[in-house]
């Protein structure tokens, strides 16, 4: 739906706009599949113009189809599968985090979300000693605890370097998310080196405490600005072979009802992965690291399988 | 920088308008101007200048953080943060155990639930705590000062004062013991009635004066700069009852707790919550949950489960659970 202006292409003048705007040709769209011939006579606009402009807007605007067998092979260079840490997980997620993907993690409170997030942000700064961004929209992030988990894998020196090789962005609300995204895809496009070193992976914990107060009741404003969201993280996912991991938190539709992910049926098409994360005993009283994770919804792996998860 | 036309905080029609008309980043809003602009969506002059202005100022507010000021905005690294916790203080409990399971007091830039059954004293230790925060640097503590919500009503002036006479005596005879400068000079402005001065009460009747509460707190905190605590007691009281539409409920908790995880993190002060407990009825037993069922909004939660017994369960750093007990005497002066 892009709106014609002086400049868009080569031959594309403000006169021309303005002839084409009052016989009520707007946007590319509407040039493109209007009639020629029919547009040169009403406007007065030479006919050859016309065709080179669109061939023009036609090359710039529209999608092109690639052979699946050349997608394949760009897929294969361009596709890295990161360690989350955990080697549960890993055999869980079918060997790691794909790029180009979009990772889900869902559970109730306590159930150990953000523990396997800081988890894989450790385990990709320490081991593949790359950089990460971390999108903190529930202020759980805590410095010491990552820094405990890199003390118990790796020696002295390489800590200091795998902490400053994970950054941290506090967001608490979604238009500072999405700003933060699209900072963050503007840098990544100019590519911009100096303190980024390779990025692969972008953890955001979590999407839903910033859109819930959005969602529900009589405003619709709460499901565009989601899929606003989702179309961000598929971009960045895709355009730049990151891979995405997010939290989400779970409901039930009645208090015995089975555990389901928030944000409803639009989000559920966003991740390609969703990762349910829950407390082996549910109770309170025991002392316990130990989690069961299941596939909710998986690309390659059949849905179902568990494992279990040590988040200490 | 191009920001997207959807994600501009604009009113929602408005934005659907302008995507509607093919406008697609901020910088064409920009440039087509406000009479432009009302022109080819159709709104008056002045709703277009206030768009504008609007759109203004999230661009340039992007513009400040990419050209590196990384002042006012929230992105570090790791490493950074990790110099900050390990620079921060702690808020003391005056119970050893308590703070030892906590890991030092209630911490700062985090938000603390404490949950139990009526008369177990989540109140007490709230009072306790808003003393505590006022405590100077040289005796351990932050040296800052209290806000306290109330929507139960629950909260005692004299129990604050004897409170708050003990907490002076013990630092003077920690000074008394030590015999130190700043300990004695720091003992003088230390006194009951600056501790009373320094907490704020606000008093909340029902949710719609704590919303418009927590949601002005920002501007009261930024006039009061040493507010290093914010203690809302009763944050499931005023949305237990008369409440029909629990989708609004829960929608409101939210704004809520974000809003709260704002004022910890921006003003570096610890957000302290009380929470009444539900009756949740399984099949072969019944056991004792936190009201709401909001427990993905806070970082620690304290339960204290009868009388002479604290619970405690931690649900971020450290992972772990210890079940004490404690005689009620210990822990309050």
């Amino acid at each position: 739906m892009v709106v014609l202006r002086a400049g868009l292409c080569p031959g594309l003048t403000e006169e021309m706009i303005q002839l084409l705007r009052a016989n009520g040709i707007r946007t590319v769209v509407d040039f493109v599949s209007s009639d020629l011939e029919d547009v040169a006579q009403k406007c007065s606009l030479s006919y050859k113009a016309l065709v080179a402009v669109r061939r023009v807007l036609l090359a710039q605007f529209s999608a092109f189809p690639a052979n699946g067998a050349d997608l394949y092979e760009e897929l294969k260079s361009s596709t890295a599968i990161l360690p989350t840490g955990s080697p549960s997980l890993d055999q869980l997620l079918d060997s790691g985090l794909y790029t180009g993907e979009v990772t889900e993690l869902m559970g109730a409170p306590g159930s150990g979300k953000t523990q396997v997030c800081l988890g894989i942000a450790a385990s990709v700064s320490l081991s593949l000693k790359q950089h990460v961004v971390f999108l903190d929209s529930t202020g759980g992030f805590t410095a010491s605890r990552v820094y405990q988990m890199l003390r118990a894998r790796a020696e002295d020196e390489e800590e200091q370097a795998a902490l400053q090789r994970i950054q941290v962005v506090r967001v608490f609300d979604i238009y500072e998310m999405l700003s933060a995204l699209q900072e963050l895809r503007d840098r990544l496009s100019q590519q911009v080196v100096s303190s980024m070193g390779p990025l692969k992976i972008v953890v955001i914990d979590s999407v839903s405490a910033v859109i819930y107060p959005l969602l529900g009741g009589k405003q619709s404003e709460g499901l565009a600005i989601m899929m606003q969201l989702a179309r961000e993280l598929k971009t960045l996912a895709r355009e730049f072979s990151l891979a995405v991991v997010v939290t989400n938190q779970v409901t039930r539709d009645s208090s015995t009802g089975p555990l389901k992910p928030a944000l409803g049926r639009s989000w559920s098409f966003v991740p390609s992965t969703r990762v349910l994360l829950e407390r082996k005993e549910a109770t309170w009283e025991k002392a316990t690291t130990q989690r069961v994770a299941s596939l909710a919804k998986s690309l390659r792996q059949p849905t179902g399988i568990q494992v279990e998860l040590d988040t200490g | 920088m191009q920001r997207d036309v959807g994600g501009l905080p604009l009113a929602p029609a408005l934005r659907a308008r302008l995507v509607a008309a093919g406008f697609q980043t901020a910088q064409e809003l920009l440039e087509t101007g406000p009479c432009g602009l009302s022109k080819e969506i159709g709104i008056s002059k002045e709703e277009a200048l206030e768009a504008l202005q609007v759109v203004r100022q999230e661009c340039h507010g992007d513009a400040a953080r990419t050209a590196g000021g990384s002042g006012a905005t929230r992105k570090c690294t790791a490493l950074e943060l990790l110099e900050e916790e390990q620079a921060q203080g702690f808020i003391i409990t005056f119970c050893s155990a308590l703070d030892n399971i906590l890991g030092g007091g209630v911490q700062l830039t985090k938000i603390t639930e404490i949950c139990g059954a009526p008369g177990v004293g989540k109140t007490q230790l709230c009072m306790q705590l808003a003393v505590d925060v006022q405590i100077p640097e040289c005796f351990g503590g932050v040296a800052g000062e209290a806000v306290f919500i109330d929507t139960e009503g629950s909260f005692m002036v004299d129990r604050v004062v004897d409170i708050a006479t003990a907490c002076v005596q013990h630092c003077q005879l920690i000074a008394e013991a030590h015999q130190e400068e700043d300990h004695l000079k720091a003992l003088e402005t230390f006194c009951l009635e600056s501790i009373l001065s320094h907490i704020y009460y606000f008093r909340c009747r029902d949710y719609i004066e704590l919303l418009a509460q927590v949601y002005l707190l920002p501007d009261f905190l930024s006039e009061h700069s040493k507010v290093r605590l914010v203690v809302v007691d009763g944050i499931a009281f005023p949305f237990r009852h008369d409440f029909e539409d629990l989708s609004l409920r829960t929608r409101l908790l939210n704004g809520l707790a974000q809003q709260l995880i704002i004022i910890a993190n921006d003003h570096k002060s610890a957000v302290v919550l009380t929470n009444q407990m539900t009756t949740r009825i399984g099949q072969s037993q019944s056991i004792l949950v936190p009201a709401l069922g909001w427990q993905h909004c806070t970082n620690h939660r304290v339960r204290r489960s009868q009388l002479y017994h604290i619970t405690l369960h931690l649900m971020a750093s450290e992972m772990c659970n210890l079940q004490l007990s404690l005689k009620m005497q210990k822990i309050l002066k």
